[in-house]
């Protein structure tokens, strides 16, 4: 059982350092684009036929990190603009943190990144789509919330073994697990005690009592219908 | 536990090299009996002065101590709350709720499943495991000095302010680590998804504190009422936690994140002051400590 598991990671940590070492050189100036695909030859990031392809490198990973702490900010600042009528004085204190929270994590991410951002160009910013969650009751934002944590979690987890910097690795580690802390919060206020239930942690076989863990292209899936364009993270992938 | 500071030291003669193509399972059968050889040797050192020990390079620890530090503090934390519910014999449950308890059991199951997990990655490595630890979680050690937490077996409030110590501590203790398991991805996947299940424990704890009336929120914040008396062992748990800055390479010129001007991150109505942002970018990063702040917190809590 071990062996299996651990042949197969031992495979694709080799791959990962021995694609790296290509990607280093090359990657680091292929900047993410947003690439139009329609005969405009001005890429219209409104357009639903757009697609973002992710860099297999660092500022990939990077990338997609910031592009989710911006859905996340977006969506905190959208119930703090209106708060569902059944909201308590603590859940709105609590919605401010996490607003604020993730405005940091994003404008962290967007400096770090600074002219690799892939929306530097950009005229106007990712409009994202939250029609899919109920916003107008407690019940249906802390439904929501839970599921934009725990796809941070699992993307944050996923992103550790790809990531190529020993400096990006541990910045993301002090963000993970303020997402973790985000997550295990608003499931207890959706459920009590569902904090670190087993729909996210393991609950058997040689990896129980893991957290959950997201791959590039499993994270761009699941955020595929609240983002106004197409995710590519093939090149993530071969991380 | 100088063991690990002997550890530590025994890293420095770790090969930086080592191929990279060697197999995991015979890397580290390697570090292992190199440990094992050069343990007579250095047993005089055993008895590092703190200073020295505190000087010890942090940046050359190997998977193998790094793994080490997880499992001590799994075995700790597994003790710690089966105790608590009445699962070790000779200790008396701690009077919690049906819910409350509830909340314990899943912790205590993931931390027994963890002690699990790193016990396998450290014998498929080849390595040995250490004796256990002998745990006295009244701070105590044992009777020889006064207790710090007297009650913590009989004061649900006592346990869980320790049990948010406990997890707190681990999410650090893991975030420190993580840099020495990167040229292993599984070992480094597994620890970064131990380090969020810790972290969705401490929030947990936190929450369960508030409910019961403590001023917390269920991330660390600038504004929890302290539960450590400055200077003391335990107060190494939030030291440094309250750090606002952050730093990171831009092209090759280390940076300063400029929270405090330039970054539009005051974006709530009316605007929180200066000190105030601030602390909500404390809360927004969680700050690693290293090995030797991470044992000595153990430390106070075995003997």
């Amino acid at each position: 059982m071990a062996d299996l598991a651990d042949t197969s990671f031992l495979g694709r940590a080799l791959r990962r350092r021995t694609f790296l070492r290509v990607a280093g050189t090359t990657a680091a100036s292929s900047a993410l684009v947003l690439a139009g695909c329609g005969k405009d030859s001005t890429p219209t990031p409104t357009n639903s036929t757009s697609s973002l392809n992710f860099a297999g490198s660092d500022n990939g990973l990077l990338n997609l990190a910031y592009l989710l702490e911006q859905l996340e900010a977006a969506f905190y600042q959208k119930v703090v603009d209106a708060f569902p009528s059944d909201f308590t004085a603590a859940d709105k204190a609590a919605f401010v943190d996490l607003r604020d929270h993730e405005v940091i994590h994003r404008e962290f991410l967007k400096f770090a990144l600074g002219s690799n951002a892939y929306d530097v160009a950009l005229t106007t910013p990712l409009a994202f789509n939250f029609t899919a969650f109920t916003l107008t009751t407690r019940a249906g934002v802390y439904a929501a919330a839970r599921t934009l944590e725990d796809v941070g979690v699992g993307a944050y987890n996923g992103m550790g073994r790809r990531i190529a910097s020993t400096q990006y690795l541990q910045l993301l580690a002090k963000l993970a697990s303020v997402e973790a802390r985000h997550a295990a919060f608003v499931r207890d206020q959706a459920e009590p005690n569902s904090f670190a239930a087993s729909d996210v942690i393991t609950t058997s076989g040689s990896l129980a009592g893991l957290d959950t863990v997201k791959t590039p292209a499993e994270v761009a899936t699941l955020i595929a219908s609240l983002v106004p364009v197409v995710l590519n993270t093939d090149a993530l992938m071969l991380l | 536990m100088d063991f690990l500071n002997l550890l530590a030291r025994l890293a420095d003669l770790d090969t930086p090299t080592l191929p990279a193509a060697a197999p995991r399972r015979t890397a580290l059968s390697q570090l292992g009996k190199a440990g094992t050889a050069l343990l007579p040797a250095l047993l005089t050192g055993l008895a590092l002065p703190a200073a020295a020990a505190a000087a010890a390079p942090q940046d050359t620890r190997t998977r193998l101590d790094a793994l080490r530090l997880a499992l001590q503090l799994e075995l700790l934390e597994n003790e710690f709350y089966s105790r608590a519910l009445g699962l070790v014999t000779g200790f008396s449950a701690v009077p919690f709720s049906a819910t409350e308890k509830t909340a314990l059991q899943t912790i205590q199951r993931h931390e027994a499943q963890h002690v699990t997990l790193f016990q396998r990655l450290i014998t498929d490595a080849g390595s040995a495991l250490e004796p256990a630890a002998r745990y006295d979680f009244t701070g105590s050690k044992n009777g020889t000095q006064p207790a710090l937490y007297p009650d913590i077996q009989t004061n649900p409030d006592t346990f869980l302010q320790v049990a948010q110590l406990l997890e707190d501590a681990g999410v650090r203790a893991y975030k420190g680590q993580v840099e020495f398991l990167q040229t292993d991805a599984y070992m480094l996947e597994a620890a970064l998804r131990t380090h969020s299940t810790e972290a969705r424990h401490a929030s947990h704890i936190r929450t369960m504190r508030r409910q019961r009336g403590a001023s917390v929120k269920s991330w660390v914040s600038p504004a929890d009422a302290s539960i450590t008396t400055p200077g003391s062992g335990a107060a190494k748990v939030y030291e440094g936690e309250d750090n606002a800055t952050q730093y990171v390479n831009i092209g090759t010129i280390l940076t300063k994140v400029p929270f405090d001007s330039t970054l539009p991150i005051n974006v709530g109505t009316p605007a929180l002051t200066a000190a105030q942002i601030l602390a909500k970018v404390a809360e927004a990063f969680d700050e690693p400590v290293n090995a030797i702040t991470a044992t000595a917190l153990l430390q106070l809590f075995t003997y």
